[in-house]
């Protein structure tokens, strides 16, 4: 439990005073539709969870979001390692990657519609499309800062290339990867959505734009609701898990100290 | 001659190199010619959609969005990063609403903006500048926060107003954070905009690119991702061109005060 202290307050009565003049212009407005009250918003989202509608598309998203998300973490990571490592790999590849990294990523959606259609393979293959990108270029500059000491350690110990690969450049990089894959996790419910709503086809990104045109707008907010507190919890989840990651890291770095 | 390995032409041989690869997959029919058109034929349709004036109305219409949205962003979020990193009390009140805005992914505004604004302008205004306000708001409070506080005492000395003293010492101090929050939110602009154009527009370069795809003008697809890509990269150096010089006018005046 945190102290009471620590506790925000005059942060928390603004932000619930904002809710109440919300409720209360609201109520007393003609343009309800745009701006139904908070507490019918709240309504619909307990009515939406109960009805288990919502179940279904929050699990479509979520299902998309892993599996984007996991293959663009171990295809960017392997990916990086390699051109971090060899610098040749690097000066073949670094114009290519410096010419495409800067089109929004948003835009390969149409391509991937064409070749893969409007299922699920399509919206996984853009998020591991964008995904890649931040951890491929973090990556890279964590392996091309790894202190050569430690390399050249590794081959005086007489490791292989891939060992160095495995034991030496992915550990000592990992700051950087782990950097990486944070900015990853928030593009990767970016691009979800997105695809979500141009392709339809289900999850949280169609339901909420399909509220709006159906003016269901208190169906809506809620979307918008679920799917920041899908966002929160996943950000969390990721702090909690780099936590742990890393403390391992420490550990077994400490352990091949001794 | 010797090769040499860290050469950027090497880099440039493999960019180049994409070109024909590119041509005899599609030649050669080993992917589908319908969705992955020679690249003659894409580049050919880029050259006409250019001198048409199609492609560069569609990317004026995009810019004239994100520029709107941008600057519209750094005129409200700069100026109230500086108020919550210099006034503790702005920060509380403020920090919980911040808080609770933040995790909600970019893409699930555009419902609740195309509410309130329709498809027009207006729509994608506020949702760039509804997501760039937090690289923008958080990097400058971060830079007014951790100015050196012998700064701050020394303008306090010297009798300096307040007023004087953020535009002559807080500013400048904090700028190359606030540069930061700027670049960020480059990349979050163009992304958005593409975003907003895709889900409810009629022009603009999204929307040009998915509307060639929806009536299979596959090489007018791949034409509008080129340019994209070509905007993103031009924005990109037109940044760093502006860092520069505004490093370099920051440079300056330090040495002319001293």
């Amino acid at each position: 439990m945190r102290p009471l202290k620590t506790i925000n307050l005059a942060g928390l009565a603004f932000f619930f005073s904002l809710l109440l003049l919300w409720e209360i212009s609201s109520r007393s407005s003609a343009l309800q539709v745009y701006f139904p009250p908070v507490s019918e918003v709240v309504l619909s989202l307990f009515r939406l969870m109960l009805s288990q509608e919502l179940l279904g598309h929050v699990g479509k998203t979520v299902k998309r979001f892993l599996t984007g998300y996991f293959l663009s973490a171990v295809l960017a990571v392997g990916l990086g390692i390699i051109l971090g490592y060899f610098r040749l790999a690097y000066a073949f590849f670094e114009m290519l990657i410096e010419f495409l990294r800067p089109m929004p990523s948003v835009a390969i959606i149409p391509v991937a519609i064409l070749f893969l259609g409007i299922g699920d393979s399509m919206i996984v293959a853009v998020t591991v499309y964008a995904c890649t990108w931040p951890i491929l270029i973090n990556t890279i500059d964590g392996v091309r800062n790894i202190d050569r000491t430690l390399i050249h350690t590794g081959r005086t110990f007489g490791l292989g290339q891939w060992k160095i690969l495995r034991r030496i450049a992915l550990p000592a990089a990992s700051p950087y990867i782990v950097t990486g894959l944070r900015i990853s996790l928030a593009i990767a419910l970016i691009l979800v959505t997105t695809a979500e709503m141009v392709v339809g086809g289900g999850g949280v990104g169609y339901f909420i734009l399909d509220e709006e045109r159906s003016l269901r707008t208190s169906n809506m907010y809620a979307g918008v609701v679920l799917i920041a507190l899908l966002g929160y919890g996943l950000n969390q989840l990721f702090l909690y898990i780099e936590r742990k990651m890393m403390a391992w890291h420490r550990g077994a770095a400490a352990e091949e100290i001794v | 001659m010797k090769w040499d390995r860290e050469s950027k032409l090497n880099g440039l041989i493999v960019f180049l190199a994409v070109i024909p690869v590119w041509e005899l997959i599609s030649r050669l029919e080993l992917v589908n010619p319908l969705f992955f058109p020679p690249m003659s034929k894409i580049l050919w349709s880029l050259y006409l959609l250019v001198f048409s004036g199609d492609i560069p109305y569609q990317i004026l219409m995009s810019l004239k969005r994100a520029a709107m949205g941008y600057f519209l962003a750094a005129v409200v979020f700069i100026p109230l990063g500086i108020a919550m990193g210099l006034f503790g009390w702005v920060h509380r009140i403020l920090e919980v609403v911040i808080e609770m805005l933040r995790p909600i992914p970019p893409p699930a505004i555009v419902p609740v903006a195309i509410l309130f604004f329709g498809l027009g302008d207006a729509m994608k205004v506020f949702v760039i500048f509804f997501t760039c306000a937090w690289p923008m708001l958080l990097n400058t409070i971060d830079g007014v926060r951790n100015i050196d506080r012998v700064l701050m005492d020394t303008a306090a000395t010297f009798g300096l107003s307040r007023r004087r003293a953020v535009t002559r010492v807080i500013l400048p101090a904090a700028s190359p954070q606030i540069m930061t929050g700027l670049r960020i939110s480059l990349a979050i602009t163009l992304i958005l905009v593409v975003i907003s154009e895709m889900v409810g527009s009629t022009d603009g370069i999204g929307y040009f690119i998915l509307d060639s795809q929806r009536r299979f003008k596959v090489d007018q697809m791949y034409a509008g991702m080129l340019s994209l890509a070509i905007l993103g990269y031009a924005l990109n150096q037109l940044f760093l061109l502006f860092y520069s010089s505004v490093l370099a006018w920051h440079k300056g005046l330090t040495r002319m005060e001293r």
